[in-house]
């Protein structure tokens, strides 16, 4: 087919918006007497709430609401999976950030006062902040049905068999940090009551539709009374696929009867919204001596914070992929992800897969060494390809471009002139240089067993143009872009004059989450299948205006005419009269199942997945050994990425990806003692700037068409960061003989590494 | 708290303001004069997303105290097209150097005080030039490159 839009270098559709800064954000917004909101926050991990007085504040002059868990009129509960996190608390905190009470004042002055007036008297309990722990029976308790949120084991062949085959064992306990996301617009919005009666509520979040369920579920109100906009967003990396200031805003808007605005202070938002999880992560793995996988004993401790959000199915999606893309016979895999009170952790970019592929390629990384194979050949020997049986147990029925992508990562020029990136630098002999690699994959979408779908609705508008309406959200990822290519090229209609319209429960039909790398997919397809109808519709009217049948018509930019007869055709601007004349423009509608796998593994709710994208990374570091500070100087990303639909955004996905992957590697932790955290700010909390960014880093797309998707296209906006911290620790161990099994892999972790190393050569 | 009375130039033009002493400038753009093209992400001088350019120079207006900012000349994101895109604006679209785009009026306005005073940076020195802004989503690698394009551009 000759494309016009898809592929194409099409520049983004909000890109002049966003360089003039005339996009409006929702923390962008304000209202004609606006009121300014202020939430009370515990201080305590974990703590009995004893009473609460809101006296003093109600009665500071400027305050116009004071609301507590007495307030709220539905259920007191959210949460995406599990509804056991609080709107507001009742007689217990959870960790230190819990929402106790909030204000709305007529300034943000008066707000913060009046929220130090309430009087909170607590109870404190002993804080549970160890996952291994807080799963013995004796421990304290953060929920009253014991901490364990879930327990996933996955047995297939037999693991003892397994590793009495083995030549050789290897055996390692991993640690992935707690990341913050890092959005640069932190968890802000209005929310207010419309004149007859709706209640709107404008924040940034992935999904509006779920948001309005639960927030009809918090606020007993029937879902049609709400609006949800959501979009755009000034990031969210899954951060904002739960609730986050929503249903406290709406409660003080219902309360006051006004608009309320919130804006999360950085050190708020940060103590008090969602993480990825940290992990514990204990691998055994049997290969033979000719380096063939035989078998892999993984047991992970996801230490889950609070409560539950996506805590089970995060879990769920890191064992699916713990044992790599790799074809092994014998395997038991054991995962507990369990409450604590360290924050709450939740979906994050990757969303669970960054942990354990950090330990598994690191594992295999130990291995190949010590086997003496080259790390490609090792993988490509053990690669997991179509039709064969996954580590859980299910046959992959799609196509995961695993060789190719092992192929391309061969190939790249970083890897094939590596040696120019490896050893001590001459200049500087206290700076070593080496090259590392590790391979991914992930499902893509919700997974089996649970509802995934996407709508679109495409409307002809009265001068001929096009509006497409599509629920997912503009998080930065480009997707707006895609579904205007996606529509221009489906509906064969210039780009320019193609509105998009998305994230808002009103104007745009439901869609499903923008995560899971689903939103080009499920609706670019959705757009795509509308499309199709569309046109049908548009070749109805103009057989009927150029008195032909429908088959004899063709439609292209614009326009209608007669197969055999070019000049014999009609404008979309003249469609669009003729079919107001007749009762009314054109509306197409779209929808689109995922599709998923058809048997389910037991135990393991929502595996397996059925689509899987597939990234290799490269990674070339420089270690300062007196300072044990680890750079990232280039970098390769391979990513299957089915048809690409615009180069620019996915490289910008792969590089924006990888960056966010090296600052996971190397500096990002978000350390919380004794159930409060130590690094609440951008001083503390480091991610990568302008300068720690590698002087290249390479997109090699692998594009095989998807037969599903919308041309042929796949998910990439995960999969894009989950295997650069073990590229990175790799590399580091290639540079300076130094393994890391705790990530970040911070200046002082390899300075005391470098220590022991340098003791035990003594 | 008692206000008081500044008066200041924004984008060219005049303004007269009675406000709290401890508003910031960040506010003042923000909340007083509804120029929302200014960012506001860290407010404590991490993360460039509230970047203006003040008599001059670049300032984090998060950290400028409004009284600070009496009888300044002030250009936000707004005030830099005026006569249609600014070419560090056409290059960041040209580029892709945006994907959220809430660090990009920071980063713009970093980038035209950047190539203000050095039309024709290394690259070392635009990685220098806007360290103090973060960006989350793009890993800076267009983002260079748009400003290298503007600085050919510019030429
Ligand atoms: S908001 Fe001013 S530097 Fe971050
Ligand atoms: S584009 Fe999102 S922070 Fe830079």
């Amino acid at each position: 087919m000759d494309l016009k839009y898809v592929g194409k270098d099409i520049p983004r559709v909000d890109a002049y918006e966003k360089v003039t800064g005339t996009t409006k954000y929702m923390s962008d917004l304000s209202f004609d007497g606006m009121l300014w909101g202020k939430v009370l926050r515990s201080i305590h991990p974990h703590a009995l709430i004893k009473s609460i007085d809101t006296s003093k504040a109600k009665a500071l002059p400027g305050v116009e609401a004071v609301v507590t868990w007495e307030d709220v009129p539905g259920l007191n509960g959210f949460g995406i999976a599990i509804q056991d996190q609080p709107v507001l608390c009742k007689d217990k905190v959870r960790y230190a950030g819990d929402a106790v009470a909030a204000v709305a004042a007529v300034s943000k002055e008066i707000a913060e006062e009046a929220a130090l007036l309430i009087e909170v008297e607590y109870e404190v309990l002993p804080v549970v902040d160890d996952p291994i722990r807080a799963i013995e029976p004796d421990s304290p308790k953060v929920h009253e049905s014991g901490n364990i949120l879930l327990h996933t084991e996955i047995r297939k062949g037999d693991i003892d068999k397994g590793f009495d085959e083995a030549d050789l064992i290897i055996e390692n306990t991993y640690y992935a940090s707690r990341q913050e996301h890092a959005f640069l617009e932190t968890e802000d919005g209005i929310a207010l009551i419309e004149e007859d009666g709706t209640l709107t509520v404008y924040a940034g979040s992935h999904y509006p539709h779920r948001d309005q369920l639960q927030l009809s579920r918090c606020l007993n109100m029937p879902v049609e009374k709400i609006r949800v906009v959501s979009s755009p967003v000034g990031g969210a990396f899954g951060g904002k696929d739960e609730l986050t200031i929503q249903p406290i805003m709406a409660l003080l808007a219902l309360k006051t009867g006004k608009p309320v605005k919130m804006v999360m202070p950085r050190e708020e938002s940060i103590i008090s919204y969602w993480k990825r999880h940290p992990m514990i992560m204990i691998y055994r793995t049997g290969v033979k001596r000719d380096g063939t996988l035989v078998a892999n004993d993984v047991k992970v401790y996801a230490d889950t914070g609070a409560y539950a959000s996506l805590g089970g199915p995060i879990l769920n999606l890191a064992l699916e992929s713990s044992c790599g893309l790799y074809r092994i016979p014998h395997v038991h895999i054991d995962g507990y992800s369990v409450y604590t009170n360290n924050g709450i952790s939740g979906a994050f970019r990757g969303f669970g897969v960054p942990q354990v592929t950090f330990a598994m390629e690191s594992q295999m990384d130990i291995i190949a060494e010590k086997l003496g194979l080259d790390p490609i050949e090792f993988r490509r020997k053990n690669i997991l390809k179509k039709g064969e049986v996954a580590p859980i147990g299910h046959h992959i029925t799609t196509d995961v471009e695993s060789e190719a992508v092992l192929d391309a990562m061969e190939g790249s020029r970083l890897w094939r002139e590596r040696e120019r990136y490896r050893g001590t630098d001459k200049n500087r002999p206290w700076i070593k240089r080496g090259v590392g690699l590790a391979l991914s994959w992930q499902g893509m979408g919700l997974g089996v067993g649970l509802p995934d779908f996407g709508d679109a609705v495409i409307e002809m508008d009265p001068d001929g143009g096009f509006i497409v309406r599509v629920g997912c959200v503009e998080i930065g990822q480009g997707a707006m872009t895609v579904y205007a290519q996606v529509a221009a090229e489906a509906l064969r209609f210039p780009i320019e004059r193609i509105r998009v319209v998305i994230g808002d429960t009103r104007n745009a039909p439901d869609a499903g989450p923008t995560t899971a790398s689903r939103a080009a997919y499920v609706g670019g397809k959705a757009i795509f299948l509308a499309a199709e109808e569309m046109n049908e519709k548009i070749k109805g009217y103009a057989s009927g205006m150029l008195s032909v049948s429908p088959d004899e018509i063709e439609i292209d930019d614009g326009s209608a005419y007669v197969k055999t007869a070019k000049d014999k055709r009609v404008s979309y601007e003249e469609i669009s009269s003729y079919a107001i004349e007749r009762g009314g423009l054109p509306v197409a509608e779209g929808h689109f199942d995922l599709p998923t796998a058809d048997k389910a593994i037991e135990g393991a709710f929502g595996l397996p997945h059925h689509i899987y994208s597939c990234c290799g990374q490269i990674a070339a570091v420089e270690v300062n050994t007196l300072t044990g500070q680890a750079r990232v100087t280039d970098g390769a990303v391979v990513v299957d990425a089915g048809t690409v639909i615009n180069q620019g955004g996915l490289e910008g996905q792969s590089e924006g990806g990888f960056v966010m992957g090296t600052g996971y590697a190397l500096t990002e932790d978000l350390i919380i003692e004794n159930g409060v955290v130590k690094t609440p700010n951008f001083s503390t909390y480091i991610i990568p700037t302008s300068k720690d960014m590698p002087s290249s880093i390479e997109t090699i797309p692998v594009t095989n068409y998807e037969s599903t998707g919308p041309f042929g296209a796949k998910g990439i906006g995960e999969i894009g960061m989950v295997p650069t911290a073990p590229a990175v620790t790799n590399a580091i161990y290639d540079a300076a003989d130094i393994r890391v099994f705790k990530i970040p892999a911070t200046g002082e972790r390899i300075y005391e590494l470098l220590k022991q190393k340098k003791g035990e050569n003594k | 708290m008692k206000e008081i009375n500044i008066s200041l130039k924004v984008n060219g033009k005049q303004y007269d303001l009675s406000v709290r002493p401890n508003m910031t400038l960040l506010e003042v753009i923000r909340d007083e004069l509804k120029l929302t093209g200014t960012k506001e992400s860290c407010g404590m001088g991490e993360c460039g997303a509230c970047t203006v350019i003040m008599n001059g120079r670049t300032v984090d207006s998060c950290l400028v105290l409004a009284p600070q900012a009496d009888g300044a000349e002030i250009t936000t994101i707004e005030g830099i097209g005026e006569k249609g895109l600014h070419p560090v604006q056409k290059a960041f679209i040209d580029e892709w150097a945006i994907q959220c785009g809430y660090c990009t009026p920071g980063m713009v306005m970093s980038t035209v005080y950047l190539l203000d005073k050095n039309p024709k940076p290394t690259e070392d020195e635009i990685k220098e030039g806007l360290s103090g802004n973060l960006c989350r989503c793009t890993g800076y690698a267009k983002i260079i490159k748009a400003v290298q394009k503007a600085s050919k551009m510019m030429q």
